[in-house]
């Protein structure tokens, strides 16, 4: 098997952790943490591509990569910030609880 | 190496430019007059926002380069042009309608998010590169998200918008993973080189998963079934201007850019979906997503007390409707998918803004308070007519020529005349639609008001623009052909 696969494995593995954790906890911050877990899966994904790619020094991986980063700091600032404004009414960040929508 | 056209790109990107300096001079002009009363603060960061927004329009329209800048990244065309200036058009209206708007105290961070927002659709529109592709629509998304929950008074606001945040996370995270597997498989990440990798590696299990997930972060983008859970409780609780915001700017958007991702990047993977005649590949599973949306959406439209949750699910059905235009993906699909959007945006956007009026006035947008509307609000009630029959599909109004247009261009096709199932099922289900349409306008002619009140009290401004959205769908149906060819340029 081939370092790529491997990594490819690594990945696959790390985001269906991150799904299960996001699909199954009952704690906004844990599906929050999910999350993360599934973006992070899909950086791995991209260093593998970029260093076993046919061109490493074009590196479009890394700046991609670093984007992503970026941008999952970004969506956890306000999934915390609007996971917080949830607790100031509800005083609960449990899933179960937080349902006057419906229909 | 050659030099970055840094000084190409920044002449092509003036109108996004505009934009964001329109939005720092609200962000100080707010700062200094915070003082003054709520509506002032509105009308100012509101006047500032939609004269950045003219800017930008008169930007689009008077540029006539075609540019296409670092490997896909920016590409401006005629097309994409009239796509932003609709979008921008469709903001300033939104913007206009918040005036009145009691919801919040930050005038200027709500009117800058919008800002922010309309620029993360701009660079969407005008991107031909996953990288930004998915970092527009995460600015997009992220503004959104902050918007829904941007009445922090109201409990089901914060609870929308982490509903809506919770989901939107898992499908970003989705797209973004089959966007590395695409790069993976292209090396990079232009639309034409993956396109081209991807028609050569076949249908591939890489590709499958990184098709799959692509429909999965569109899908949920558009409120397409089963990704629509989100869509009842944030048009239900978000503040009203911003779930009109969602329902139509945001749409066009995300419809053009699915339909760009989908045609570009798996173009050879496309596969049929003709009735016996079903190929592997995107075009299936989007005509299985298509058809699902239009059952739960019509269907779960039938059930609702309020009129924000009932918009919600015939906007459901209507993305099912647009997706249609994705599957046949013919040559004159674009065009009249963009026409569909736009109108039944404009339409959406009008019945939030009447619904918003009788908010202020009831205090909810139970159905039950637009018993006896006509009596109380005539012109009012009548816009809220025309908008309604519109989305149900009634001649000569805009949404019908928006059904005839998409369901003959499905029926042409691609190839040949496979779609004629799904055309049938949304024609069935339209039917379905008119019923819901229909009991929101029996409450308002037939019923008679619950007690006697006065005349509903609309805002001047308010009502002049409702009027004008009306005039525009009216006008729209009556001369559909103008909108469609100002649309039905190739990409």
């Amino acid at each position: 098997m081939t370092p790529l696969n491997l990594f490819l494995l690594l990945s696959a593995l790390l985001f269906s952790i991150g799904l299960a954790g996001a699909l199954t906890r009952r704690n906004a911050i844990l599906v929050l943490i999910g999350i993360e877990l599934m973006l992070n899966a899909a950086n791995i994904n991209l260093i593998a591509f970029w260093r076993f790619g046919p061109n490493p020094e074009a590196l479009t991986g890394v700046m991609f990569a670093i984007f992503s980063i970026s941008v999952a700091a970004a969506e956890a600032a306000v999934g915390l910030a609007i996971i917080l404004a949830v607790y100031r009414h509800n005083k609960t960040t449990n899933l179960n609880q937080i349902d006057t929508l419906k229909g | 190496m050659t030099p970055l056209p840094y000084l190409q790109f920044l002449h092509a990107s003036l109108p996004q430019v505009a934009l964001d300096v329109a939005a720092l001079i609200v962000l100080f002009t707010d700062l200094a007059i915070r003082k003054k009363s709520l509506r002032l603060r509105f009308s100012v960061a509101t006047a500032i926002a939609s004269a950045g927004c003219i800017v930008a329009i008169v930007l689009l329209l008077t540029a006539h380069s075609q540019v296409n800048l670092f490997d896909g990244m920016f590409v401006t065309t005629i097309l994409s042009a009239h796509v932003q200036v609709a979008i921008l058009a469709l903001t300033i209206v939104t913007l206009v309608l918040s005036i009145d708007s009691s919801f919040t105290e930050h005038v200027g961070e709500f009117v800058v998010l919008v800002l922010l927002a309309v620029t993360g659709m701009m660079f969407l529109v005008s991107a031909r590169n996953i990288l930004i592709t998915f970092v527009s629509l995460e600015l997009l998304s992220l503004a959104l998200y902050s918007l829904t929950g941007f009445d922090k008074r109201r409990p089901q606001s914060a609870e929308a918008a982490l509903k809506y945040f919770l989901f939107g996370g898992i499908s970003a995270a989705f797209l973004l993973y089959g966007f590395t597997l695409l790069y993976g498989i292209a090396n990079s990440t232009n639309y034409a080189q993956i396109g081209a990798a991807v028609g050569a590696s076949g249908l591939t299990p890489l590709v499958v998963v990184a098709m799959v997930t692509s429909i999965i972060g569109f899908g949920f983008k558009v409120a397409a079934a089963p990704l629509q859970f989100w869509a009842p409780d944030v048009y239900q609780a978000a503040p009203n201007p911003v779930a009109g915001f969602i329902g139509s700017s945001s749409k066009v958007a995300s419809f053009f850019a699915f339909f760009v991702l989908m045609t570009s990047c798996y173009g050879a993977v496309g596969g049929s979906a003709a009735w016996e005649n079903v190929h592997a590949g995107w075009v299936p599973v989007v005509a299985v997503v298509a058809a699902l949306s239009m059952i739960v959406g019509n269907l779960g439209a039938l059930a609702q007390s309020g009129l924000r949750r009932l918009l919600a699910y015939s906007a459901i059905a209507h993305a099912g409707y647009m997706l249609v235009a994705v599957v046949a993906h013919g040559a004159d699909s674009l065009g009249t998918l963009l026409y569909y959007v736009t109108t039944y945006s404009v339409s959406v956007l009008g019945s939030f803004a009447v619904i918003h009026v009788v908010e202020e006035s009831e205090g909810s947008d139970q159905l039950i308070h637009f018993n006896g509307l006509s009596r109380r609000a005539p012109l009012l009630s009548m816009c809220l007519f025309v908008f309604l029959l519109s989305q149900a599909g009634i001649p000569p109004l805009a949404g019908f020529f928006g059904k005839f247009f998409l369901f003959a261009a499905a029926l042409r096709g691609a190839d040949g005349s496979g779609l004629v199932w799904l055309v049938v099922l949304a024609l069935a289900m339209s039917a379905v639609s008119l019923y819901y349409y229909l009991q929101v306008l029996k409450r308002v002619y037939v019923s008679e008001p619950p007690e006697i009140r006065g005349r509903l009290r609309t805002p001047r401004q308010m009502l002049t623009v409702i009027v004008l959205l009306a005039v525009v769908v009216v006008l729209a149906g009556a001369l559909p052909e103008t909108l469609v060819r100002w649309f039905g340029m190739i990409v």
